[in-house]
């Protein structure tokens, strides 16, 4: 089964039709990025997987985006339900005004979990999974804007994974970070690819090249191209999408 | 030129700058002045003395025990720390009981003489007459230098300032009618305020929330008296019917116009302060499969926290000092209040009620300056606290 299966979806933003007829599949325990430059609709369309964009007034979408099968915007869809399977991570680190455990903790909470045992267990696996335990180990109760830049992200997607999702889209995760930071980041993707399907958008096209299995490129609202990360870098079926990975333009 | 014109421009703002603090600092100096006073007045009238027999072993009156001995509360002497003794109250005109009119005089120039001669002949007595009538070898002792002690006036019980022999400026029943009225204001303000706000910041829709801001801004700006005339008309008669009051003028009824009237400036403040709270964190919770509400009481009000509590001083800071609403609606008794539904006084509407009629330096006048004293000190108190508290929190 497919793990994110999108057929005709077309986005508008009241009056601007902001997706294309977008047919999209991401198979599971992938890493599919989205490329293409700015205001191409590869944001847009990462929200559409966590139905992010809801909350901005005036959105319409037609087609169907379907999760592990589930048509994620048929009615009776409860929307918090569907985030929990699709976890988040934002392009600037955006950690609550909370200490580090509890910014762990919060998702699990806010589920209903009242375990304190679990929680504490679930805490200290996500940190080690988001490859941030060493640095924080010490300091759980100190407050996360505490850390660096790069911590913070990499909290953020501990944050996201505490609550076991199945995928994790993440939008341009290391675009605000330092290269070391941005290193660490990337590494911890390869990891992660064991356990979820990751969808990434990013900037940064030797980024693309090194995390992705298979890479969107995105150009007006479009997908003009979708294959394996090698045949794209290498050799794309279409002149805007070889334009644009060398640099021509974007 | 540039340069000295930014010179001229950064002397001016200093100079703004230094004339408000100076101003506030002035104000307050004025208040304390005023009210200092206070405590160098005479416990009993200007020009009036009290004298005793000379038996009599009680040296010492305090104002409250004077008001009770006039107004016959108290009867024996050793209520007051005497011995067993019935006190015999002579004012003035008491005089004509014991003397006939030749006696003292055709111009009253025998008085002193006599009220002399009384009080050598009655243990019991208490003599209360003006100064000139007061001999130079008055027989008894005379309890004239007595000025009022703090203890008078912060644990006073009752506010009589027109009492004779001895004003009344208890601060109790002012402080606590103060207190209720605001303290009811605020429970009932401040849940309904802030659900106010959470509504607009992030329920209502931007159609809504563009036709409410507006309106309740404007609530903020319909003058005080307009609210206490609401209040005497539609809320006064609402509460007499509906609890059965003999009067519906009440401490209740206070604490409603004043929760109606903090309630803009509380929803206008905590809605700003939660609509601060970045975008990217409430998308982060929402992200981890939190619903709205989860979002709202977990992440923005604690994110909003600073901005909810200067709502909250803000409010109270209006509850506290608001005079002409307050003083339309609480039935102005100055006793201690049991419950809401009693009328009250407060320190404000006291202040405005009475400083016309109390005479410049007189101990009322002087009183009433205290009061404001105690009104700036609460405030002040209560800023200081919650900056404390929400800094503490913050770290």
């Amino acid at each position: 089964m497919l793990t994110i299966d999108a057929k005709n979806v077309d986005f508008y933003y009241s009056d601007f039709h902001a997706l294309k007829n977008i047919n999209l599949e991401v198979e599971q325990n992938k890493v599919v990025a989205f490329i293409g430059p700015s205001g191409c609709g590869k944001s847009t369309f990462l929200r559409i997987l966590n139905r992010m964009n809801d909350l901005i007034p005036g959105t319409r979408l037609t087609g169907s985006v379907l999760v592990e099968g589930q048509d994620i915007y048929a009615p009776g869809i409860h929307v918090d339900e569907l985030r929990k399977k699709v976890g988040m991570v934002f392009q600037k680190p955006n950690p609550f005004p909370k200490s580090i455990f509890e910014n762990v903790a919060y998702g699990l909470r806010v589920n209903g979990v009242n375990d304190k045992t679990f929680i504490e267990e679930r805490v200290v696996e996500s940190i080690k999974a988001a490859a941030l335990w060493d640095e924080v180990k010490d300091k759980l109760k100190k407050s996360a804007f505490a850390l660096s830049g790069g911590q913070q992200q990499r909290l953020c997607i501990a944050r996201a994974l505490a609550i076991s999702p199945k995928v994790l889209l993440m939008d341009e995760p290391a675009s605000a970070l330092d290269p070391i930071s941005t290193a660490k980041i990337e590494e911890l993707i390869y990891e992660l690819k064991k356990d979820y399907t990751i969808v990434i958008v990013t900037h940064n096209m030797q980024q693309a090249s090194r995390v992705s299995d298979k890479t969107a490129y995105f150009y007006l609202g479009e997908l003009i191209e979708y294959d394996e990360t090698t045949k794209i870098f290498t050799n794309p079926q279409h002149i805007s999408t070889q334009n644009y990975i060398t640099g021509r333009f974007g | 030129m540039k340069r000295f014109l930014e010179k001229l421009v950064e002397g001016a703002l200093l100079l703004s700058g230094s004339i408000t603090s100076i101003t506030i600092l002035l104000i307050v100096i004025f208040l304390f002045k005023e009210a200092s006073g206070l405590f160098n007045s005479p416990v009993i009238e200007e020009g009036y003395v009290l004298g005793l027999n000379k038996a009599n072993p009680v040296k010492d009156l305090n104002s409250y025990q004077i008001k009770q001995i006039f107004d016959g509360e108290i009867t024996n002497w050793d209520e007051v720390g005497g011995k067993e003794e019935p006190i015999e109250v002579v004012r003035l005109s008491d005089l004509t009981k014991y003397y006939t009119e030749e006696e003292l005089g055709a111009s009253f120039e025998n008085i002193p003489s006599k009220a002399s001669e009384l009080t050598s002949k009655h243990a019991g007595i208490i003599l209360f007459l003006p100064k000139e009538y007061i001999a130079k070898n008055f027989n008894g002792t005379l309890l004239n230098h007595e000025t009022l002690r703090p203890g008078d006036f912060f644990g006073g019980k009752e506010w009589y300032p027109t009492a004779s022999p001895s004003a009344q400026y208890g601060l109790l029943p002012l402080l606590l009618g103060t207190i209720w009225v605001s303290l009811g204001a605020i429970l009932l303000s401040l849940p309904f305020g802030i659900a106010v706000a959470v509504y607009l910041a992030e329920i209502a829709s931007m159609r809504v929330r563009n036709f409410l801001k507006p309106l309740i801004e404007l609530l903020a700006g319909i003058p005080s008296v307009v609210y206490g005339f609401f209040g005497l008309v539609v809320i006064v008669p609402f509460l007499q019917e509906s609890f059965k009051l003999p009067v519906g003028e009440t401490a209740l009824a206070g604490s409603i116009v004043l929760a109606i009237m903090a309630l803009p400036t509380i929803i206008t403040v905590a809605e700003d302060a939660m609509r601060t709270v970045p975008r990217a964190t409430k998308e982060a919770s929402l992200a981890l499969g939190a619903t709205q509400w989860q979002t709202i009481y977990r992440v923005i009000i604690p994110y909003a926290k600073s901005g909810i509590t200067s709502a909250a001083v803000l409010g109270i800071g209006r509850a506290i000092g608001e005079t002409m609403a307050v003083l339309m609606v609480t039935g102005n008794a100055a006793v201690i209040p049991h419950t809401l539904l009693e009328p009250v006084r407060t320190i404000p509407a006291t202040i405005a009620a009475e400083l016309g009629e109390a005479s410049a330096g007189s101990g009322h006048y002087q009183a009433l300056f205290a009061l404001g004293c105690i009104l700036f000190l609460i405030t002040m108190v209560i800023s200081i606290s919650i900056e404390f508290i929400s800094k503490k929190k913050y770290n």
